[in-house]
């Protein structure tokens, strides 16, 4: 166990992955000798050489057309997109053949790409560098969409997206890349699919992913001065999604808030929302909320702290969870 | 190099020195997100400016010099980057989103050539005798965007100038490593006319170009110019790959010491003074406010 920072442990896990399985790959724009814009790659190149770990044109659409090719024939490869916004040449490749080849095939072929992206915002950059993408990729059956909110989440759910026969969208919170936490690189893993309670609470549920999961442990702690107990879920895996463990936390408490960076309008929390809603309504002591950025394109980085959500716009749904035993649909305004 | 006006001067020292003086102000950690300089390809712009009087030009995320050889607007453009009143956009661009009339810039590789096609096809059929022209890098070669667009251009003949800066590397990834071929073979596979500027003589780039712009304006032929440049500086900040022997080359064959030793005491006194002029925008631009929406509104832009 040793303190490693979320880059680190992606770091850790690429190389531990290279290692122990010669059919995985790494490739995509600058990963190579500079070891990507984050440096994710660092060193890999010099360590398992330029045939597994290479340089390519800028052509996101080509690199991932080419994962694909490599994949169909039992290789494992681990393609990175630069930002966000620049995975979108790809968006084809993505939707039209990475997520649909299993099914194409009546599960004959598999296609183990992993696609890592780092996403969202927080960085103090602009548009195409701060778009938290999930919704695309969540919304297209035949993939899995999942995304770190700790160090050891991102070294565990790295290694099993790469173990994984299923293409994987593996969005990395860029804004954590420098947060530190204990890594156990051999641990038992959580499991691919499941979401885990991060802060046991009592009184309302905080379901969170990716850059938020911080965000929302922060305002547990704060919460308590209000003196709610706060629950926070940590969702690991957007698709598919853990009604599970989620539902069984929100049954607990009665109360619920899904917190997100995207804008909230046609944004990855409405499924939340209404899952839970579907399967907990009778539990459930007030509507579930909403804490998002505001339905707008990515703003100046000037801007951004009050775009994305916070403690305080947390703090402030959990208060409108209708405490006083108000009648839900009453009139007042969730 | 032949005969430059004061002006050319000024604007090509002036673009120097902005660059310099927002590494400067990077440094300070008055700059949000990322930044591209055009350190070493400054001739580019200032050779292409008078050739593309009244055009549309569409820039990249090295996008700094493009815009100050069309609007001569350090002041606008360093609010923009920074976030400060007076920002051309209000400062919601930043560095590499830019929009002015005649001007647009995107930090997304290879994704202008669609738009300059079709800015092209409209100034086409509305007799506008416009021509768009679209800035791409080396390694923006690899992206598909740009040749759905050189088919486009070239199957309805559009007034598209492309010009080409080739600094022969992508980030940290040399030509060699992300290009097949040569850029000009593509460009002639397609029909599309292909000139290839080696020096950094501007009057010389500018008589070699008269005509190649002409013919795209008046004859809708497009063309695609490609200029063999230097990248000076690191990609964006402190990631620079190449070796110090590499970039002391590239430094040695740069513009600026031949010009220099070539005009002498007036190329002295004109740097002085833009250096000065330069050095006066940075503070009296990091003395303004934050800028804010409501420049929009003021501007009329936004209700
Ligand atoms: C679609 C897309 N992919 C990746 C990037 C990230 N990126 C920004 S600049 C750059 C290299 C561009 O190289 P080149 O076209 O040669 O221009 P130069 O930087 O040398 O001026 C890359 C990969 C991007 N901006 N857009
Ligand atoms: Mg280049």
């Amino acid at each position: 166990m040793s303190a490693l920072s979320m880059s680190g442990a992606l770091n850790r896990a690429l190389a531990d992955a290279l290692e122990a399985d010669d059919r995985v790959l790494v490739f995509g724009e600058d990963v190579g000798p500079l070891g990507g814009v984050f440096r994710i790659t660092d060193g890999l190149a010099a360590r398992f050489g330029d045939r597994r770990v290479f340089d390519t044109p800028l052509a996101e659409s080509g690199i991932v057309g080419t994962a694909i090719g490599m994949a169909m024939n039992g290789m494992r490869p681990v393609v990175e997109m630069q930002f966000d916004a620049f995975a979108y040449p790809a968006f084809e490749q993505i939707t039209s053949h990475l997520a649909k080849m299993r099914n194409r095939t009546r599960g004959k072929v598999e296609v183990p790409v992993v696609i890592r992206i780092p996403y969202g915002g927080g960085i103090g950059g602009v548009e195409h560098h701060c778009d938290s993408s999930e919704a695309y990729y969540t919304h297209t059956s035949g993939l899995r969409v999942v995304t770190p909110g700790t160090p050891q989440d991102a070294y565990d759910l790295l290694r099993d997206a790469i173990d994984s026969p299923d293409p994987v969208i593996f969005l990395e919170p860029k804004r954590r890349y420098w947060s530190k936490g204990e890594v156990t690189p051999g641990a038992d893993r959580v499991g691919f699919d499941r979401a885990v309670v991060r802060r046991p609470g009592r009184d309302v549920t905080l379901i969170a992913y990716g850059p938020m999961v911080a965000t929302a442990l922060e305002t547990a702690e704060a919460a308590t001065e209000e003196g709610w107990d706060v629950e926070v879920v940590d969702l690991r895996s957007l698709s598919p999604f853990d009604d599970e463990t989620v539902c069984a936390s929100v049954r607990r408490t009665g109360r619920a808030v899904v917190v997100h960076e995207a804008s909230g309008f046609g944004g990855y929390g409405a499924e939340v929302v209404a899952r839970v809603t579907e399967r907990c309504f009778h539990h459930l002591h007030a509507p579930v909320l909403r804490v998002t950025g505001f339905d707008i394109p990515y703003p100046p980085p000037k801007l951004e702290e009050h775009h994305l959500p916070g403690v305080d716009r947390i703090l402030d749904a959990i208060g409108r969870l209708q405490w006083d035993d108000e009648v839900v649909g009453a009139g007042r305004g969730a | 190099m032949g005969t430059l006006s004061d002006e050319d001067v000024e604007l090509l020292v002036g673009i120097r020195h902005f660059e310099l003086a927002l590494l400067r102000v990077f440094g300070e950690g008055k700059v949000n997100g990322t930044t591209h300089t055009c350190l070493g390809q400054e001739y580019v712009p200032v050779a292409l400016a008078p050739l593309l009087d009244g055009d549309f030009v569409l820039s990249n995320h090295r996008g700094h010099g493009h815009y100050l050889a069309q609007f001569r607007d350090p002041a606008g453009l360093l609010a923009e980057i920074t976030g400060r009143a007076g920002a051309v956009c209000s400062g919601v661009g930043g560095s590499q989103h830019v929009h002015r009339d005649g001007f647009l810039s995107t930090g997304v590789q290879g994704q202008s050539l669609p738009l300059a096609v079709g800015m092209g096809l409209h100034y086409k059929r509305t007799g506008a005798n416009r021509v768009a022209a679209a800035y791409i890098g080396d390694g923006t070669w690899g992206e598909g965007a740009v040749y759905e667009a050189l088919n486009m251009a070239s199957l309805w003949r559009v007034p598209v100038l492309v010009v080409v800066e080739h600094n022969g590397i992508a980030q940290s990834t040399p030509t060699t490593r992300q290009l097949a071929g040569t850029i000009g073979d593509r460009v002639r596979a397609f029909g599309v006319d292909f000139t290839e500027i080696t020096t950094h003589d501007i009057p010389a780039i500018r008589s070699e170009l008269a005509p190649v712009v002409d013919r795209v304006r008046h004859e809708h032929r497009p063309a695609v110019v490609q200029f063999t440049t230097r990248r000076l500086g690191p990609h964006s900040k402190g990631d620079d790959t190449r070796t110090a022997e590499e970039v002391e080359a590239l430094r040695a064959a740069d513009w600026h010491a031949e010009l220099a030793a070539a005009l002498g005491a007036r190329f002295h006194a004109i740097d002085e003074r833009v250096r000065t002029e330069v050095d006066r925008v940075v503070a009296e631009v990091q003395a303004r406010p934050p800028s804010q929406w409501a420049d929009l509104v003021e501007a009329g832009v936004v209700r």
